[in-house]
């Protein structure tokens, strides 16, 4: 167990450098040079000269890529090109709000998910199914951008039933009064493609050799589909679920921008727009962080509900 | 967390790999060590809950209130996120708003005279010019004070002269990098050799004297200037230049920018970087008293009368609170003014005809709910330049658009004519612009409001420029060089919707004249980057009065200024040579007959084709009283109530 | 290709069939008996019919035309009518000389001042946008771009995701430990950083870039499929057979591998259309869009974005519509081929 977990961290180390080397030199190519920008509407070249020497973008390539790894090494991005503020600071501060509604979002679409998904796969091939099938597939076609757009003026304008957009300062202000409909927006996005993922994965397990065993014994229909199938095919779901978490941070910039959340997303947008580098690295490493800890969770996951996967 | 893993890695080392009954919980309790910056940045922050709130200052005592008053809050939004509130550091409009409220200039604006005119701020008087122009003897008020805070040490710290000292320093300290630093530069006898010596030393000398830049006594700063400038006042009114204290800059280094102590009418609260910045009023704020006269404009003369009865002798600032919340799309912010959730609104020119007729009036059934619009011209141009240079940047590609001879202005002229100004207008902007031909906008000294240029929409007088200059049209309709190489022209602008419809205009404008149009698409930092080395061919800009003297604009074409803010490459002697003798002129007729000979040649060489200034429409609630847009001075909440009675029929009131 | 396997694993599925059948017949089959899967099928024929259509210039070849006044509802119109000379067109007198004066004179001497010119009018059924062009022709000239970005987008993830999945599957060691690295990385990347560099490198272009950008960022699940059925793959009987008979690592890793998994491929690619061409939208969003002188559904999603609050509703009504009726045939085909075409599902409906 040891071995494996040392040995998967290991593995993750040239992934995670990989990755650096990859944003860094994508951004050091295409990423624009601030400090124009930053030297404002009249500028001497010497007044750029000088910026770009404080920035550290003079510097050899090299040089930058070495104090970029050290700076992950130690967990320190330094400041905001754009805004002289702590890069964890802006992170930090961003986390809260982006988690405040993908949690909700991701547990509320997953339990209905998982519902709807039940019911059709249980009832497969009958009308039903087809309608749930159908209808999910049609909701599906639809863009986020569209969702938003519509939902926000209805619910939010003219029925008054949500506030159109904002964020407090408060925890339960922000979960029960201003997520709700950024919630209602993501889960509906998600839901269609969900189920239609989740019905896959029960009626991969319905047609497994336990389940007709366990007919076989004059087990319950009902209980065969929460107590054995749940079970198993819970593991995909609870891999699909965990894997979004990490793309789901910095992918749902447009319920950010347009429900005004302080997340993550929105943030990355501002940074790429402001050249703002050390925000740019911070993030990049930090989701890689996330996605190769999320895939050994969902490792570590497997084995604790199926007994039969061995991590070698 | 560190010690837990060191712990149990040995114990693991023992542990058989098939025993793995509590593999379980040591793994997980494991991962967290592995994820030390992840999660130390999550408990680190204070946002993990959305409650990462930054309280700027010790808690400031409560303002006083009567029991059962509501609180006062003007809530207001932001359209793109503030950068940080360090004078010296940032350019952009939104936080130098926040900083107009926290940081008070020796001067400022009267509120309602128009054209804007300068009044003493922190100043006891208008200050004493000298050498027509040459020194500048500024004298403090008394007994004003910055707001408490720990680098006081509990002290109260009054105003002083050494800290409007200080602040210019500060814009010259090449480690500040201020982008405002033009302001002062080349302007202040001693301050230029201190900086150039910075440069070098790597070190600013705060300390050092500075022959232009005395402070004789506490209260008076003597500012003595290289050349005679009778715009100077201006300059000491701009928002950037309020006193600041240094010993909170050396207390919070890097972070003064969330961390600004001013003796302004607010100072900042809860601030939740790029979401929501709350200013709260100042409780030691002078006993101001509301007490301006109505200007003499004759069209704002029955506002300005009925803001003068209503405001006259109330407490400044009237309102408890300023609350700004970041919002970037526009039907969210439309959406969150009609639903009642802000009291005042301008960013919304994209859905102006939902509430205004074309006559530029409130519709019925918002002016029924009480809700007024207040319109008025920014003092700001736009502009399509082109660039005059012979090649695009130093040693560059040649540019099909630069140079004087005939063929080229010609060619410059032909765009310039065919450039659709009308469906700019109506289209684009919605209405919500004025046509504009001048390089001065309405409310800016130096505006000639019935000027007519040689510049307007007339394609057939283009194609017909373009015929007779050898530009003739191949087989696929479009245009060729005189040599018969191909014609492409570019222009360029950012990957955002707004500027996809000036994308569409201009290739709209030139398929009527057969000149291919090539969209350049890039992000601001580096169109910004390539319009200073002269590589851009064409792009739109806009220029918004940093004050209200013609000559802030009139320098956008100034040869020696390519580079800086002459972004099209536009170098002409006769212009400079015109230029260089209008800095010598106050304003004037004098001065107005050069700006037009300068206008003239610019068009003649057609170096810009001036297009619009927009409408600054602003909504406000019907509890919102006293308000008037301010050409120059956007942060204008000190001086407007919230009528607590028509308020509480609000949804929230606190 | 191996039919009698394949039979052998569902052999109750097809059962009245000529010994020597394909699998793409059995497919068919399969599918003809599928309601839903054929009535998708039509519908998607007639998408790409319509796609046919206008990229040869029979259908909405105008759609750049002004046909009516800036956001006219649905209906008949006129276009708006354009003023020739500006009226006011006499500049104050200066004493700055105009090199271009003598030109402009000879110009204004010959220049007939005519009228204004007035159009024909049109039927518009679906209203006009902001420049007055007929939305209805930009819906159908817009299905063309944003199918050809999906299609080809999806070919180049399909080929890309294939290829590199093929190399890492059926060669195993270090090539799979490299391509591996290479998946981590790209899958570990937020995709919306990756997005927006890529968007910056190939620096808007077009319809193109679009497929790149997606074609470039979407393989990587493609990759992960295609690695797992080679390793499955390599080590069955046929493959070693088609080995001692001599034939090449790219003879069987192409000519005999690779058939027995295209259903994989192809439901893939499918898939990988329909996603795209919502991708699409939100690069619209994001301003890496098609070219201004096109016209796709996300384009004309974003354009319509501050147009609703106007209650000019029609042009975001219109592109949802088209949309969603294509995504939704679309999947609902690629439900039906996925079905169709794995024969160890075949079985399944009647289960």
């Amino acid at each position: 167990m040891q071995t494996y977990l040392l040995r998967r961290l290991l593995q993750s180390v040239p992934t995670l450098l990989g990755a650096i080397l990859f944003v860094f030199l994508l951004f050091n190519w295409v990423g624009g040079d601030p400090a124009y920008v930053l030297a404002g509407k009249f500028s001497s070249p010497e007044q750029v000269e000088a910026i770009r020497r404080q920035l550290g973008v003079d510097q050899p390539l090299y040089v930058q890529l070495w104090i970029f790894v050290r700076q992950m090494l130690t967990g320190d991005f330094g400041l905001s090109w754009a805004t002289n503020e702590p890069v964890a600071n802006i992170l930090a501060t961003r986390l809260g709000p982006s988690l405040t509604v993908l949690l909700p979002m991701l547990v509320i679409s997953t339990v209905i998910a998982l519902a709807a998904a039940m019911l059709a796969a249980r009832l497969r091939g009958s009308l039903t199914d087809r309608m749930v099938m159908v209808s999910c597939t049609a909701g599906q076609s639809i863009s986020i951008l569209v969702y938003i757009i519509v939902l926000q003026y209805l619910l939010g304008y003219r029925l008054e039933w949500f506030p159109v957009q904002g964020w407090g300062n408060s925890l339960g202000q922000n979960l029960l009064v201003y997520s709700l409909l950024p919630v209602l927006v993501g889960v509906l996005v998600s839901l269609a493609p969900d189920i239609r993922l989740y019905r896959s994965f029960f009626l991969e397990e319905v047609r497994q050799d336990y389940v007709r065993t366990a007919r076989a014994k004059g087990l319950g229909e009902a209980r065969i589909m929460v107590v054995h199938v749940l079970r198993n095919a819970g593991i995909p779901v609870i891999t699909h679920v965990l894997i979004q978490l990490p793309a789901l941070l910095t992918g749902a910039f447009l319920i950010e921008r347009f429900f005004s959340i302080p997340g993550i997303g929105r943030e990355v947008i501002l940074a790429v727009e402001r050249s703002d580098f050390p925000v740019i690295k911070a993030v990049t490493v930090y989701i890689a962080m996330a996605t190769i800890a999320v895939n050994i969770i969902t490792d570590l996951v497997y084995r604790a509900l199926d007994p039969r996967v061995r991590l070698e | 967390m560190r010690r837990k893993q060191a712990i149990m890695a040995p114990e693991g080392n023992r542990a058989p790999m098939h025993r793995s009954k509590s593999w379980f919980s040591q793994v997980l309790s494991l991962i967290p060590a592995m994820l030390v910056p992840w999660l130390a940045m999550i408990m680190m922050g204070p946002g993990m809950t959305g409650l990462g709130v930054q309280q700027a200052h010790a808690a400031a005592p409560e303002k006083a209130r009567m029991p059962g008053e509501v609180r006062k809050v003007l809530r207001i939004t932001f359209q793109a996120a503030e950068t940080g509130f360090d004078p010296a550091r940032i350019s952009d409009y939104y936080s130098g708003m926040v900083i107009e409220a926290i940081f008070e200039p020796l001067l400022t604006y009267d509120y309602l005279a128009r054209p804007a005119r300068l009044v003493p701020n922190t100043a006891e008087s208008m200050p004493e010019v000298g050498e027509g122009g040459r020194t500048w003897t500024f004298r403090l008020r008394r007994g004003i004070h910055f707001t408490p805070d720990p680098a006081f040490k509990g002290r109260p710290r009054e105003l002083q002269a050494r800290d409007y000292a200080y602040a210019i320093r500060r814009f010259m300290d090449p480690a500040n990098r201020s982008p405002y630093a033009f302001l002062f530069e080349g302007r202040i006898a001693g301050l230029d050799e201190l900086a150039a010596q910075a440069a070098k030393s790597g070190r600013f000398d705060y300390d050092a004297p500075v022959a232009g830049l005395e402070t004789p006594d506490s209260h008076t700063l003597r500012i003595r200037l290289r050349e005679p400038d009778l715009g100077f006042a201006y300059i000491m009114a701009h928002s950037l230049t309020g006193g600041i204290a240094r010993e909170v800059v050396e207390a919070y280094g890097a972070e003064v920018g969330a961390h600004p102590v001013g003796t302004g009418a607010f100072m900042l609260g809860q601030y939740t970087r790029s979401s929501r910045i709350v200013l709260t009023a100042n409780p030691g704020y002078r006993s101001e008293r509301w007490n301006f006269s109505a200007g003499t404009d004759p069209q704002a003369l029955a506002l300005d009368e009925k803001i003068v009865s209503v405001m006259r002798g109330r407490k400044v600032p009237a309102i408890d609170a300023v609350e700004i919340s970041i919002m970037e799309e526009t039907q969210s912010r439309w959406l969150a003014f009609v639903s009642g959730d802000t009291d005042l609104e301008y960013q919304l020119w994209e859905v102006a005809p939902r509430f205004m007729n074309g006559d530029g009036t409130l519709k019925a059934e918002f002016a029924q709910r009480g809700i007024r619009l207040h319109r008025s011209v920014d003092p700001e141009i736009v502009y399509l330049h082109f660039n005059t240079g012979s090649t695009l940047g130093e040693g560059g590609a040649a540019n099909p658009l630069g140079g004087f001879t005939p063929a080229r202005i010609a060619l410059r002229r032909a765009i310039a004519l065919a450039w659709r100004i009308d469906d700019q207008i109506a289209i684009i902007r919605k209405g919500q612009a004025v046509k504009a031909s001048y390089p001065i906008p309405p409310g800016v000294a130096g505006h000639i409001p019935d000027y007519r240029g040689i510049l307007r929409h007339d394609p057939r007088t283009a194609n017909a420029l373009l015929d007779r200059h050898g530009y003739a049209r191949g087989r696929d309709g479009y245009r060729r060089q005189p040599d018969g190489s191909p014609l492409v022209v570019r222009f360029s602008s950012m990957p955002s919707e707004r500027d996809r419809q000036f994308d569409e205009l201009m290739k709209r404008s030139l398929d009527a004249i057969g000149i291919r149009v090539d969209i350049h698409k890039d992000h601001f930092a580096e169109l910004i980057k390539q319009q200073k080395q002269c590589r851009l061919m064409m792009r739109m800009s806009s220029w918004i009065a940093d004050y209200p003297d013609g000559d802030n604009f009139m320098q956008l074409l100034y040869g020696p200024n390519t580079g800086q803010s002459n972004s099209a490459c536009y170098r002409s002697p006769e212009y400079d040579a015109l230029y260089e003798r209008s800095r010598r002129l106050p304003d004037g007729s004098e001065r107005d007959r050069l700006y037009r000979d300068m206008t003239r040649l610019m068009e003649v060489h057609t170096a810009w084709r001036i297009t619009d200034s927009r409408y600054r429409n602003v909504l406000t609630q019907p509890h919102v009283v006293g308000y008037k847009t301010h050409p120059v001075m956007p942060a204008v909440w000190k001086y407007l109530d919230i009528d607590a009675a028509a308020a509480s029929n609000r949804r929230d009131v606190r | 290709m191996n039919t009698a396997t394949d039979l052998n694993v569902a052999p109750d599925a097809v059962p009245r069939l000529p010994p020597r059948t394909g699998l793409g017949q059995l497919a068919w089959l399969r599918l003809r008996r599928d309601a839903v899967g054929m009535a998708s099928l039509v519908i998607v024929a007639a998408f790409f019919l319509l796609t046919l259509g206008t990229a040869v210039s029979w259908i909405a070849a105008d759609w750049a035309e002004v046909k009516a006044p800036s956001n006219a509802p649905p209906g008949r119109h006129l276009p708006p009518v354009q003023a020739v000379v500006d009226p006011s067109a006499v500049a104050d007198p200066s004493a700055i000389p105009d090199p271009l004066a003598g030109v402009l004179a000879e110009i204004a001497a010959q220049t007939v001042v005519a009228g204004s010119v007035q159009g024909a009018e049109s039927w518009l059924p679906l209203g006009a946008d902001r420049w007055g062009r007929d939305v209805l022709a930009k819906v159908l000239k817009g299905t063309q771009t944003s199918l050809w970005v999906g299609v080809s987008a999806a070919l180049v993830a399909v080929f890309i995701g294939t290829l590199l999945g093929a190399l890492a599957g059926y060669w195993g060691g270090r090539i799979d430990d490299a391509l591996n690295w290479f998946y981590s990385v790209l899958t570990s990347m937020p995709y919306l950083m990756l997005i927006l560099a890529i968007a910056a490198v190939l620096n808007q272009k077009g319809t193109m870039t679009v497929v790149l950008i997606l074609g470039l960022t979407g393989w990587t699940g493609i990759f992960r499929l295609v690695r797992a059925e080679y390793m499955k793959q390599r080590v069955r009987e046929y493959v070693r057979a088609a080995e001692s008979l001599g034939a090449s690592h790219a003879r069987r890793m192409f000519g005999h591998i690779l058939p027995n998994i295209s259903h994989v491929v192809l439901v893939q690619l499918s898939l990988h259309v329909v996603s795209f061409m919502k991708s699409e939208v939100v690069l619209s969003f994001l301003g890496f869009g098609v070219a201004i002188d096109d016209v796709s559904w996300g384009s004309m999603l974003n354009e319509s974005q501050s147009e609703v609050l106007l209650g000019n509703w029609w042009q975001l009504a219109a592109a949802t519509v088209a949309m969603g009726l294509l995504v939704t045939a679309f999947s609902l085909l690629t439900d039906a081929l996925r079905d169709a075409m794995d024969p160890r599902l075949a079985h399944r409906r009647g289960d």
